[in-house]
């Protein structure tokens, strides 16, 4: 029964990464504005069409026709284009609600419904799949010892994730208007009064969350597929990893993506794909009962 | 908020310009809709002496267009040909989503406890129905299906409510969302059972005759808005909007704030339960896309913020106006679905950022200021 243990093991450090990136940039919004972005699930599923659109030619959108870009110039700039997008939702729509959390996570999540839309409408409601890794640079599986079969995109994913978490970790220890984030994540008052602008915080943080959520989405289209609905299953993710890790940390968020990416790898694995979600969110409802701030959060103000 | 941005200001500076520009037109309103508002007084004067202690007093103007919308809303098949054939069946949609509308508002609108699982609690009657025609007795009719639905979903509202309004603000709306997903994993899950994707398709409907089947949707319907209302007028609703606006003053006047929100849940998931049953004898199938999955309760919650939170009635209104843009309306101009629907949900973003008290709200007050004496 375990004789693949090796190979789901890598897995699911590989995965997990990519989960940690895509709960870091949730987690940073909510810590600096306390607004759960639920459309963070939309701005994956951004990534991921943006990607689609710039180096593939399967979907037909007036200007963007037959654009076959090369992935390492297709990749930053659906990046960008999914970070613009992010600032762009809290300067457009997010900045007047945001001082109700309510209303908030209602505008969110209906960014997110009409964005399943305009993919339909554009892309159609069928699956694309896309190759991030072109074939003649790398080969598309690598395996070594025991461990085999693993692909290519998940492990160049898993690097990328890597890294982009550790330039947001020089960027928010090291370099002033990073310290500025954190600081408003700390004490809005704290940091207004030490000089900081809090609004131009936020609109950054959004931008920073976005360009991670755009990493995170693309690889993630590429290690599955890109569909209409495939903004769900990371958000509820990114809810999971974030409560159990705490809201508002970074720390807590990369904890707890290994600890949900390896429990839904081996439920996926051994007790069949439909119970892959199912243990999480009970684990998630015993984490909200016994320990409401997570593993490393602060309480929530009201 | 002292931190508001240039754009905000702009935004703030040019619905201001916009407010002054439209004075004289509301003023002509105003002179047009004043001599009719007085002249209907009597006879809103005459309800609000008998009923208005228990649904709340209206200006003649109010209580004329409330008339004329229930007498409308009961006549929809005498009428409706008129507009399209197939506004009976809008309508008989709009009744059903306005009974989850008006449940999600006595619960979530009233008290404050915002709940993202409502799909749930019809998801739970709508599946008992189907699991006990699919396993249990094909023969089943409605009678006996119904009640066993509805203490299902009561049932399930408990589980959910006990544990969960021990958590406040987004904790609580977050373990509700989880609900749901829980849910439609659960189904997917046990697919041999449930049919999983496709659902469960052997209930026979009420009817085949559309206007009786307009009836089966619309009596419960009204009879739930009716009853509603009262409770929402009444001692009960008049706590639960307490529990929102202040819950430690429920506690300091002796009642028990955690009682009042197990019984608002309740009082939701019983109506909730009525709905999903109606929805399955409408649709005649169960499945999760059309019943438990997420979007579903993003709907019920979409409605009630169109009319009016914590209104009862505003949630209806936003049921009939959503449905009618969606089905009718907006279907003369935009050929293509997908457009149509993101054109409603951009509708609906625009009503929370920039008219948060809903569109009911507003109509609702302007008709009782046309006399202006109070705005």
């Amino acid at each position: 029964m375990f004789s693949g243990l090796p190979t789901v093991l890598v897995n699911a450090a590989l995965i997990s990464a990519l989960y940690a990136l895509i709960a870091i940039g949730f987690t940073m919004i909510f810590g600096v504005g306390g607004v759960l972005n639920l459309a963070h699930g939309a701005l994956l599923m951004a990534g991921a069409y943006a990607y689609l659109l710039l180096a593939r030619d399967t979907i037909s959108v007036p200007v963007f026709e037959s654009m076959t870009l090369h992935p390492l110039i297709a990749f930053p700039i659906a990046v960008v284009t999914v970070a613009v997008l992010s600032y762009l939702l809290y300067v457009v729509i997010v900045q007047f609600v945001e001082d109700n959390p309510i209303v908030t996570f209602l505008a969110t999540i209906v960014v997110a419904l009409a964005a399943t839309e305009v993919v339909i409408h554009y892309a159609g409601a069928s699956t694309h799949t896309y190759t991030l890794i072109p074939s003649d640079l790398l080969p598309s599986t690598v395996g070594f010892g025991p461990v085999d079969g693993i692909l290519t995109v998940d492990v160049v994913g898993f690097v990328v994730s890597w890294v982009a978490i550790g330039l947001l970790w020089l960027y928010v220890t090291k370099t002033d208007s990073g310290r500025a984030i954190r600081a408003t994540s700390m004490t809005e008052r704290g940091a207004r009064l030490t000089g900081v602008n809090v609004h131009a915080v936020r609109a950054r943080t959004w931008l920073v969350a976005g360009a991670l959520a755009g990493i995170g989405g693309v690889f993630l289209g590429a290690s599955a597929s890109a569909t209409p609905g495939m903004w769900l299953q990371p958000l509820s993710l990114a809810f999971i990893i974030v409560v159990i890790g705490g809201i508002g940390s970074i720390k807590g968020s990369i904890v707890a993506a290994y600890l949900i990416g390896f429990l839904q790898t081996g439920v996926g694995e051994y007790l069949g794909q439909n119970f892959r979600g199912i243990l999480s969110l009970v684990l998630l409802i015993a984490v909200l009962f016994m320990l409401p701030q997570g593993l490393f959060g602060r309480e929530f103000h009201e | 908020m002292s931190s508001d941005s240039a754009f905000v200001r702009a935004t703030d500076a040019v619905m201001a310009q916009l407010r002054t520009r439209l004075r004289p037109v509301w003023d002509a309103i105003c002179t047009v809709l004043a001599p009719l508002d007085r002249a209907l007084q009597p006879v809103a004067g005459l309800y609000n002496r008998s009923l208005g202690r228990h649904f709340g007093t209206m200006t003649g103007l109010q209580f004329a267009v409330i008339t004329l919308g229930f007498a409308m809303i009961a006549t929809v098949p005498f009428w409706s040909p008129l507009y399209s054939e197939t506004l009976n069946i809008t309508f008989a949609v709009a009744s059903i989503w306005a009974i989850f509308a008006m449940s999600w508002d006595i619960q979530s609108g009233y008290t404050g406890y915002i709940s993202f699982g409502h799909s749930v609690l019809s998801g739970a009657a709508g599946y008992t129905i189907g699991l006990l025609i699919l396993h249990y007795d094909p023969s089943m009719g409605p009678l006996t299906t119904i009640p066993i639905a509805v203490l299902a979903s009561l049932v399930l509202g408990l589980v959910i409510a006990v544990p969960s309004l021990r958590l406040r603000g987004p904790y609580f709306s977050l373990i509700t969302l989880v609900g749901v997903l829980l849910f439609t994993n659960l189904i997917f899950a046990f697919s041999e059972w449930t049919n999983g994707e496709l659902g469960i398709h052997q209930v026979d409907p009420f009817t085949y005759e559309p206007w009786v089947r307009y009836y089966y949707m619309a009596i419960p319907m009204l009879a739930i808005a009716v009853g509603l209302t009262y409770v929402a007028r009444s001692n009960v609703g008049m706590v639960l909007l307490t529990i929102r606006e202040n819950e430690r003053a429920v506690s300091s006047a002796g009642l028990d704030p955690t009682k009042f929100k197990i019984s608002s849940f309740v009082l939701s998931s019983i109506p909730m339960g009525i709905g999903g049953a109606l929805l399955v004898y409408y649709g005649r199938a169960i499945n999760p896309v059309s019943f438990v999955e997420i979007s579903n309760s993003i709907e019920i919650i979409a409605l009630a913020v169109i009319g009016g939170m914590g209104s009862i009635i505003g949630p209806l209104f936003g049921s009939f106006l959503f449905f009618f843009l969606e089905e009718e309306f907006l279907r003369d101009f935009i050929d293509d679905s997908s457009t149509r629907t993101l054109v409603l949900w951009l509708f609906v973003l625009g009503v929370l950022v920039f008219a948060r008290n809903g569109v009911f709200r507003v109509v609702w007050h302007g008709l009782g200021a046309v006399r202006g004496d109070s705005e």
